[in-house]
């Protein structure tokens, strides 16, 4: 029966072209993503997940997760473990990221994504994370080191004036030396600055602390009994590591990275391959019904049911057979590419033999085969349950299932979703998100099973417009005639569209959302300075701004990470009188006069959470320790400020970093806005390009951007989808121009001309299109205005709802359409026409 | 008959297949004329040309020598687009099987060439065919509803609905019992003495080709004789006289 199948295969191959294709891509997908991952972690392992030291001792942080900053300790404790028996030497280091290096001509480098870190220059050569390649040994202030990647692509030499931006100022200084990672640390291979060890803790943290000591035993000393000793001389202030350790957390560490970055590109893979089912079952029905009396013949002829199955089967399998093979060689093909383009970008991205794992391979087959299989089962049975009589009908139809049950069950199915989608609703907050999601998943599934019932009324509402020449009634016909295929067609797109939809209204609002918070703050405050670059920028900034003339007051908000108990929060340091000021809000109980006596104001959604209310004490969790706060005040919830809010020496106090994340700048009576903002601009462009500094004009400019960013990836891949879907209505069209040779036969032989068959195919594809679409928007923009409902408290207060690019989508849906029914006419066109109305 | 009173000429008509030693003649030197008004049945053994010879006449198969004139226009001369017209504004097509689009009525599949050239029914003449027809209550059905007889009644209206110079029906009564049959070829008869209308059939049925005004014989690719006014009696002899005379004395 294998034979059978791959002689079919290859003789109707042009009626799989688009099926294997399908699955090609998706498997291409989910292969070259697999690909990719294992060669970037790969090869990352080989180089980053070492560590030079012996053993390394670092701070254990009081909060698990979402540090802005590393936790520090001081100096003496160098000093304590070199006593330690067994340490040959134990030094002191410094690596914080967020720096900021600036080209020769005053522009931040572009660095891809990739950390620029600060260190410090090393103590000891025997545990040093880099190591010199040319010049001498940075000293003092003025005096910094490259690493020799980042000098040659940034264009220093050594001895030129090198500007880099700290969080806590504007450096230049000399370049005296270039760097070269011995092979350790998580900072090998990104861009990094080095000073001496004094200068990296003024210039880089403000304050004198170290982030780890890196430790080397004693010769014959065991590494793992010394890590023991420091362990239990120093205590549970620190966290001991040997050599080992970290190289096992570093894999673990790159491994969850790397993890959710295949995780993520493989649920796309599956997507593609969903909406490629689709057009795999349709292939495979039309397929059968095409080739039921041949189908009929073999089971006149003594085959059984289950060897016609097997036959339709084994078809599927050289399909998924083919499909995957190709998948997975254009998948090793991407990987390729993306691994070249990282080189061509010049980033120290080290080069490891590509890896093809065999699971990569077993997994590209299984789904690759088992998709296609699974896909062209209810054709195949379908075909085992032909009678062998009809071999000798004229009129033989595969027998179909009535499509009662099909929308009985579909009915039941809706009737969930609205269910779990109006106590999703009313539910609010993240649970209220997840059953609304799970609410349109299944209103998603109902309607794919409700979709046939629907395809004759939406696509004849549809097409109403298009007139009742002829070719369009023809056209607009065929897509009604068979509902199962138009709206498996359709429902693929469906899919592929409302997710596209669902994420550019979520992508609108939360834009819309941050748009509005800026603009609460810009109608209290004349002028806005963020940064643009790292988070958090140099106090150095608003002392500036202060001094421009027209400046009245500056207001500083600081933020940083804290937990409460197991609740993560964020932590805020505001100056005196903003929250008169700036920061518009509305006290529940107590005033903003308590942050002057140290207590904290927290916001009324905060302190639910956290079950506090005036007057409660409750300890806060930093990078520095636990500390314990009163609650002064409660404010009702905020969009500028969703935080536990101290005063400024109250935030420093509990370890706050002395950086501003924030600036709200009142402009003196009398002054124009705008030139006090270019008197700003100019005073800090020079030394802080990254400073964003926005009145309510640039505030309107920046409003306008188009909705970019993470968005512009998720479309890439959601376009993917959409275009196997596209392929689908090709499909769908090309099989029906096969199917319905001697309709178009007659056709044409009663003077049906090109053009008018052409608009016959084209009306059917933008029926398909136009019903797969539309039903995509309402349901993509019906899903993402319930999510925006559900978080109004959690960043997404505005709901925009971007309907000018949503009509663009469904305009460019039948743009598409028409495109898609190019390759069908052109066939349809050349059929014989004598051979389509043959009597026989 | 003289050449002005012809619809369709054949001049000459060659049709062969594949070349050197496996050519093969369908068609070989053929030469009729297919008055106005006139019933003319093409008979013929299978694999005589019959069919090959209406398709050629019909504009749908080009014949690889010799011409063929509706009225006064060179089929073989006229390029694909004009050709489509052709057969859509002058010319009725019957086949034996699949005439009608399954998706569109009756009245629908009747008007159909005209609504493809943008054309609106002339009415009196629409409830003219319909009511010879006789199906005035099933035109809002589909073909599949219809029997098969009523679907080749249903094709023959379409096929009289745009007043075409020819009407060419290519084994109508093929798959019909001998009942629709008769009812088919009653309608295209009657199109020819009431009407005018100018038909040419084809079939293999010397009942069928009694319905017409004269019969042409065809064997071999060659024309071999031709009856006027025939009787299902005078077929059947003229068919067993080709039979018992093989084709290799020609």
């Amino acid at each position: 029966m294998f034979k059978l199948g791959l002689r079919s295969v290859l003789a109707h191959r042009l009626r799989f072209v688009l099926c294997t294709v399908a699955v090609t891509l998706g498997v291409a997908f989910a292969g070259g993503a697999m690909v990719f991952t294992d060669t970037l972690s790969h090869a990352l392992k080989k180089n980053y997940a070492v560590s030079t030291a012996d053993i390394t001792v670092t701070p254990s942080s009081p909060i698990e997760t979402g540090t802005d900053r590393p936790p520090t300790f001081q100096a003496g404790l160098a000093d304590r473990i070199a006593a330690i028996p067994g340490v040959a030497s134990a030094a002191s280091q410094l690596l914080v990221s967020d720096v900021e290096i600036l080209t020769p001509d005053g522009k931040p480098l572009e660095n891809y994504g990739l950390t620029s870190f600060g260190a410090s220059w090393p103590r000891d050569a025997r545990v040093a994370p880099f190591k010199l390649v040319d010049g001498t040994p940075p000293s003092g202030r003025n005096e910094l080191a490259l690493d020799d990647s980042t000098a040659s692509r940034a264009g220093y030499a050594i001895g030129d004036q090198v500007r880099i931006v700290t969080p806590t100022q504007a450096v230049t200084a000399t370049l005296t030396a270039t760097t070269t990672p011995v092979a350790a640390g998580a900072a090998a291979g990104a861009p990094l600055v080095s000073f001496d060890g004094a200068t990296a803790q003024y210039l880089l943290l403000g304050q004198a602390g170290w982030t780890s000591v890196s430790v080397a035993v004693q010769p014959g000393s065991d590494a793992d009994a010394v890590s023991k000793a420091i362990a239990t001389t120093i205590g549970d202030s620190v966290k001991v590591r040997t050599a080992q350790q970290v190289t096992a957390d570093g894999e673990h560490s790159l491994d969850s990275t790397f993890g959710g970055f295949s995780t993520v590109l493989v649920v796309f893979a599956c997507l593609a391959l969903f909406v490629g089912t689709f057009l795999i079952v349709n292939t495979f029905a039309m397929v059968v019904a095409q080739r039921s009396r041949e189908l009929a013949m073999l089971r006149a002829i003594g085959a059984s049911r289950g060897q016609v199955t097997g036959t339709v089967v084994a078809e599927s399998v050289v399909i998924g057979i083919l499909g995957s093979t190709l998948g997975l060689l254009i998948g090793i093909g991407v990987a390729v590419g993306i691994r070249f383009t990282y080189q061509l970008l010049d980033l120290r991205i080290p080069t490891a033999s590509l890896q093809v794992s065999p699971a990569t391979i077993i997994v590209c087959y299984v789904i690759g085969i088992g998709v296609t299989v699974a896909a062209a089962a209810p054709a195949a049975r379908r075909a085992g349950k032909l009678p062998p009589i009809a071999a000798m009908r004229d009129d033989v139809t595969v027998p179909e299932r009535s499509l009662l049950a099909r929308i009985s069950i579909g009915g039941f199915v809706l009737l969930m979703a609205v269910l779990l989608y109006a106590v999703g609703l009313n539910a609010g907050g993240t649970p209220g998100v997840v059953l609304i999601t799970l609410g349109a998943g299944t209103g998603v599934i109902a309607i794919v099973m409700l979709s046939p019932l629907l395809s004759r009324y939406v696509v004849r509402a549809l097409m109403y417009p298009f007139g009742r020449k002829a070719p369009v009634t023809l056209g607009r016909r065929n897509a009604e005639r068979n509902p199962r295929r138009t709206s498996a067609t359709a429902s693929a797109l469906m899919i592929s569209v409302s997710l596209i939809c669902g994420l550019m209204v979520i992508a609108a609002s939360a834009k819309a959302s941050i748009n509005q918070s800026i603009a609460d703050a810009l109608g209290t405050s004349s002028i806005l300075i963020t940064s643009g670059g790292t988070p958090t920028f140099s106090t150095q900034i608003g002392d500036r701004t202060a001094q421009v003339p027209g400046v009245q007051s500056v207001h500083r908000v600081r933020q940083e990470s804290g937990q409460v108990g197991k609740v993560s929060v964020r932590v805020s340091g505001v100056s005196d009188g903003t929250l008169d000021g700036p920061v518009t809000t509305t006290f529940d109980a107590g005033s903003a006069a308590v942050l002057g006596s140290g207590q904290a104001v927290l916001p009324r959604n905060l302190a639910t959470t956290l079950g506090l209310t005036v007057g409660k004490t409750f300890d806060l969790a930093t990078t520095t320790g636990k500390h314990r706060l009163t609650v002064g005040g409660i404010l009702a919830p905020n969009r500028q400020l969703n935080a536990v809010l101290l005063s400024l020496p109250a935030y420093q106090k509990i370890g706050g970093p002395v950086t501003d994340n924030l600036l709200y700048v009142e402009v003196a009576q009398g002054n124009q806005v705008a030139e006090v903002r270019t008197g700003i601009l100019d005073q800090l462009k020079k030394d802080y390009p990254s400073i964003e500094v926005r009145d309510q004009q640039a505030y309107a400019a920046t409003a306008r951007e188009p909705v970019n960013g993470v968005l512009a990836a998720l479309g890439f891949l959601l376009a993917l989808a959409i275009l196997i879907a596209l392929l689908g209505i090709v499909n769908t069209l090309a099989l029906g121009v096969v199917e319905r040779t001697r309709e178009i036969g007659l056709l044409r032989a009663i003077g049906m001309d090109r053009p008018q068959l052409n608009r016959m195919l084209r009306v059917e594809s933008i029926a398909i299109t136009l019903l797969g679409a539309l039903l995509g928007v309402v349901i993509g923009v019906v899903f993402a205005a319930s999510v925006q409902s559900s978080m109004v408290d959690d960043g997404l207060a505005v709901r925009d709802i971007p309907v000018l690019q949503l009509v663009i989508a469904v305009a460019a849906a039948a743009l598409f359409a028409v495109l898609a029914a190019v390759w069908p006419s052109r066939r349809a066109a050349r059929l014989d026409v004598l051979r389509a109305i043959a009597s026989e | 008959m003289g050449v002005a009173d012809a619809a369709v000429r054949a001049v000459g008509v060659w049709k062969r297949y594949g070349g050197g030693q496996t050519q093969v003649n369908a068609l070989a030197d053929v030469s009729a004329d297919f008055g106005k008004g006139r019933f003319t049945a093409i008979m013929g053994p299978s694999g005589s040309g019959k069919s090959t010879l209406l398709h050629c006449l019909a504009g749908l198969d080009k014949p690889s020598d010799g011409s063929v004139f509706l009225g006064d226009v060179d089929l073989t001369k006229v390029p694909e687009k004009q050709l489509t017209h052709l057969r859509r504004d002058r010319i009725g097509f019957v086949f034996q099987a699949f005439n009608l689009v399954p998706t569109l009525t009756a009245l629908e599949n009747i008007t159909l060439p005209l609504d493809l050239a943008g054309r609106k029914p002339d009415q009196d003449w629409l409830t003219t065919v319909i009511d010879t027809i006789g199906l005035t209550d099933r035109l809002s059905h589909k073909p599949s509803e219809l029997s098969g007889g009523q679907q080749q009644r249903v094709a023959c209206a379409r096929a009289l609905v745009s007043r075409p110079d020819v009407v060419f029906a290519d084994e109508p009564t093929g798959n019909l019992d001998s009942r629709s049959s008769a009812d088919v070829l009653d309608f295209l008869h009657r199109s020819v003495r009431d009407f005018g209308q100018t038909v040419v059939m084809v079939t293999h049925d010397p009942s069928a080709a009694s319905y017409s005004d004269r019969v042409l014989f065809l064997a071999d690719g060659t024309l071999q004789s031709e009856l006027i006014d025939p009787t299902a009696e005078s077929v059947l002899d003229t068919m067993k006289k080709l039979d018992s005379a093989p084709a290799e004395q020609h």
